[in-house]
């Protein structure tokens, strides 16, 4: 084979891909990517629970997982997409006349499938992550109801009522005793509302003559905040109360106080 | 792509069909019909009924809101032709031309016009008048929020605003592009010398116009209580408003669904001689997905409506849980319609965005096919979605896992749509137009929606997030950040066009970075909000959200700032701004071979197209 023979073969696919890394512009778009993702990693994993209520159940735990391990997944997704976004917009032509024509790149087909491949994989992690979640929630429900608490959550123009069957008490707050599973069954005295006790990181709407059922794990003590999280009218605004996740001791002294003065809360 | 001879215009006659009735009638003669109409059915079917019974107010308020829409389109002089047909005949000749506006002026924007610039033009009229309506509505949100326990105003105003504003911005948002754009553009890129259909075109719009006047007077009818989501049964317990709100749905259905036939049969008829699929401008492969997909789904809504207003008029229980109904039963039909809705929205104004990133970036439009798949798979997997609005609702858990999967593939087709906008900006040098800062704007935007939707879409987070501010948030980033932002593209690049005159530069920037700048301070302490705890569309919050409200509402006034600008620009741009050349960007599709005024028929010589519109670029070193 002669020299001149060897100048025109193409060059092989490893020598390709090293070509394009070594290019200037590549390497910017690198370096922004990178950059990019450090940012959308430190929003995730430091910012999100920051805003976030602090964590009083397995289910509010598993909301914040999502919302911290979901954005550090997609931070390399979103790194390239904004850092070739950035460094087209760094390399704009002002004027009046158009700029000179770029290179004609129709279409890359290597590019597309790995492109949408890797779409597909992020999809399936998601999709998976999600599925696994909702089946141990799932699982968690059926194996826990013979020893959670039951409460009877009732959602009114523009008051919330729980009654604890086994304790026999009506009341306007909703407390729990921690460690224990819950489980509430949410009708409706008139329109929709959605029963939302924040910090348990749990959600139903509550429907006129329908009983609908939510459940959680408290694991944590501390103070409870529940509000309706459908507009039910004039009112929607105010329609929330408080309550407490307690120590075992804490709630049975407050089951007692509430039963002491006839089972309904003053 | 074309080659084009441009004859010298043809000198018509002005026609003037004297004897016409057709030429009596306007805007003027629709109203006062319309009122006519209105107030002859309210007091003819208020005589001798219980006015105290609240189905009998809700029966002669919406009928007298349907004889307005009717006596309207009577009065302006829609059923013209559809009478002549009755009695065997049709218009004249002259009656036709005269009907397409030939020579009338300023005076054929107020007529029953057939031609579909003239539409596009009350379209975008249209348009800035229901963005700025709804606009100032979500101005007085963000104030009555900007502290906590403010009382700037009542709850009861408070609750309307939210729902008002929703549906006004809805409505905008549908007809944002497809309505200017799919009306004056696209007939001309495709090489069509009118829609198929220019009767029923200027019936999808006077048809909307009647329903402006309907949805306003819900203010003065006490208001709407429900948001723009209208669920039941608090919809069957809302005052004599709510009748405003179902008449609007109703007719704004008839409206789209006309104007979806009409622009479905356009593109698919009247290409220009050539014009293979592979070779038809991405905007209109976008308007076209985005409108056949309005068909089936908006008629669901018509029917949650029609239900609704049989509950509250006739006393049928489709919502009422007291007499065998069930509000589920709304939610679904709502949200069948809902979902796809959110991308009726969206599609078109991600495709203008991608017909004008080829031009400025002067490179081809990266993977057409690609796009093309992006916007089928998006319009075909959001017609498998939409309980997953419903997680929270207690109807059919089973089915969130179901959803969930439909709902997160959604992913992958909205990935190729990012894929074809960076594609085409990759090692390209952007001529930086305020058309193409919007492909900037939306890249930011819609990125941010998109994977704030993965989380939403996710049952266990959604457990947390529903009915959240941060779902407000991730909704807006999606219909304002990214359909807003892609028409306002759309309307800096195809200004010229379509007024003669090349819009304002200088007061273009600065509306765009006070709208940018501002909608991300306003959406990022919206989100903030949501994931602290604040429940959407309440009138009042604890001081735990105070700071993240506050960061809010000077974000929206940064963007109703930037509005004012824009509109400001528009106006002063349209009045006396620089004339604009046939082709002020290099375009290579259609309508810049046109110029302007774009003659009657368009093309004085039917064009013949012999390539894609996207053939720049140079050859790779």
């Amino acid at each position: 084979m002669s020299d001149h023979d060897q100048e025109v073969l193409p060059p092989t696919p490893g020598a390709r891909v090293g070509k394009f890394l070594g290019r200037s512009d590549v390497r910017q778009t690198f370096i922004l990517g990178l950059l990019y993702t450090i940012v959308f990693v430190v929003l995730g994993r430091w910012i999100y629970p920051h805003w976030m209520p602090r964590v009083l159940s397995k289910q509010m735990q598993a909301n914040e997982d999502i919302m911290i391990w979901f954005t550090v997944i997609s931070a390399p997704i979103a790194g390239v997409v904004l850092a070739i976004a950035t460094k087209s917009f760094m390399n704009m032509h002002r004027g009046d006349t158009p700029p000179e024509e770029g290179i004609a790149i129709r279409t890359n087909t290597p590019v597309v499938i790995v492109w949408t491949a890797t779409s597909v994989l992020f999809c399936i992690v998601a999709i998976v992550w999600g599925l696994v979640a909702l089946n141990t929630e799932s699982i968690a429900a059926a194996t826990d109801a013979p020893k959670s608490i039951v409460v009877d959550v009732t959602g009114s123009q523009w008051a919330w009522s729980f009654y604890y069957p086994a304790q026999n008490i009506h009341t306007h707050t909703l407390n729990l005793p921690v460690n224990q599973p819950v489980t509430f069954n949410v009708t409706s005295d008139d329109v929709n509302h959605s029963f939302w006790p924040v910090q348990l990181g749990v959600k139903i709407d509550a429907n006129r003559l329908v009983t609908t059922v939510a459940h959680a794990d408290p694991t944590a003590t501390g103070p409870l905040d529940v509000k309706c999280a459908e507009l039910c009218g004039l009112y929607h605004a105010y329609m929330e109360t408080d309550g407490a996740i307690q120590t075992p001791a804490d709630f049975s002294s407050w089951v007692s106080s509430i039963q002491a003065t006839g089972g309904v809360q003053e | 792509m074309t080659t084009l001879s441009h004859a010298p215009a043809s000198s018509r006659p002005v026609p003037n069909p004297q004897k016409s009735l057709i030429t009596k009638l306007n805007m003027g003669t629709g109203m006062v019909l319309g009122i006519i109409f209105c107030w002859g059915t309210y007091y003819g079917m208020k005589a001798g009924r219980d006015m105290t019974d609240s189905h009998n107010v809700n029966k002669v308020l919406l009928m007298s809101m349907f004889a307005w829409s009717v006596g309207f389109l009577i009065g302006i002089g829609a059923f013209i032709g559809p009478f002549r047909w009755l009695i065997g005949k049709d218009l004249t000749d002259e009656e036709q031309l005269y009907l397409a506006g030939d020579g009338q002026g300023i005076s054929r924007y107020f007529k029953y016009c057939t031609d579909h610039k003239v539409v596009g033009i009350q379209y975008l009229v249209g348009v800035m008048a229901l963005l700025g309506v709804g606009g100032t509505m979500a101005m007085m949100i963000r104030t009555n929020l900007a502290t906590p326990g403010s009382h700037f105003v009542t709850p009861v105003v408070y609750n309307s605003l939210v729902g008002l504003h929703g549906i006004t911005m809805i409505i905008a948002m549908i007809i944002v592009a497809t309505g200017p754009f799919g009306n004056y553009i696209m007939p001309i890129m495709i090489g069509a010398a009118d829609m198929a259909f220019p009767r029923l075109n200027a019936l999808s719009w006077w048809v909307l116009f009647t329903a402006v006047p309907v949805l306003c007077s819900a203010w003065f009818l006490g208001g709407i209580p429900t948001g723009w989501t209208a669920y039941a049964p608090l919809s069957d317990q809302a005052g004599p408003g709510m009748n405003a709100f179902v008449a609007t749905i109703i007719i704004f259905a008839f409206s789209t669904a006309i104007a979806g036939m009409n622009i479905t049969t356009t593109v698919v008829a009247m290409r220009a001689k050539g014009m293979k699929w592979n070779r038809v401008p991405i905007f209109v492969i976008g308007a076209t997905i985005s409108v056949a997909l309005a068909i089936p789904a908006f008629p669901t809504f018509m029917v949650a409506m029609i239900q609704t207003a049989m509950d509250r008029t006739i006393a049928t229980s489709f919502y009422d849980a007291n007499l065998g109904g069930s509000g589920w039963l709304y939610a679904n039909l709502f949200w069948i319609m809902g979902h796809p809705e959110v991308y009726v929205i969206l599609i078109p104004g991600v495709a203008a965005l991608m017909e004008i990133a080829p031009v400025f970036v002067r490179k081809p439009l990266f993977s057409y096919n690609a796009a093309i798949a992006g916007f089928a798979g998006i319009a075909g997997l959001s017609i498998l979605v939409w309980a997953h609005h419903m997680y929270m609702a207690g109807w059919m858990p089973s089915l969130n896992g179901p959803f969930m999967v439909t709902t997160e593939f959604i992913s992958v087709p909205t990935g190729l749509l990012f894929l074809v906008l960076i594609g085409t900006m990759w090692r390209g040098r952007p001529w930086m137009k305020l058309p193409m800062l919007s492909v900037y704007a939306f890249i930011w935007d819609f990125l941010i929606g998109g994977i704030t939707g993965i989380y939403l879409s996710d049952v266990p987070a959604d457990n947390y997030l529903h009915g959240s501010m941060y779902v407000t948030a991730h909704f807006h980033y999606t219909l304002m950040g990214a359909a807003l932002t892609g028409a306002i593209g759309g309307l800096a690049y195809w200004f010229p066009k379509m007024t003669g005159r090349m819009l304002n530069e200088r007061g273009g920037y600065i509306s765009f970075w006070f709208v940018q700048i501002g909608f991300n301070v306003l959406f990022l302490g919206m989100f903030i909000a949501g994931a602290t705890g604040q429940p959407r569309r309440v009138a009042d919050y604890a001081h735990l959200f105070a700071h993240a409200n506050l960061i809010s509402t000077m974000g929206a006034y940064s963007v109703g700032l930037g509005m004012i600008i824009l509109l400001w620009a528009i106006i002063h741009s349209w009045r006396s701004g620089k004339i604009a050349p046939m082709n002020p960007w290099g375009a290579k599709t259609l309508e810049w071979t046109v110029p302007y005024p774009v003659p009657l028929v368009n093309f004085d010589t039917p064009p013949v197209v012999t390539s894609d519109p996207y053939g720049y670029g140079r050859s790779a070193k």
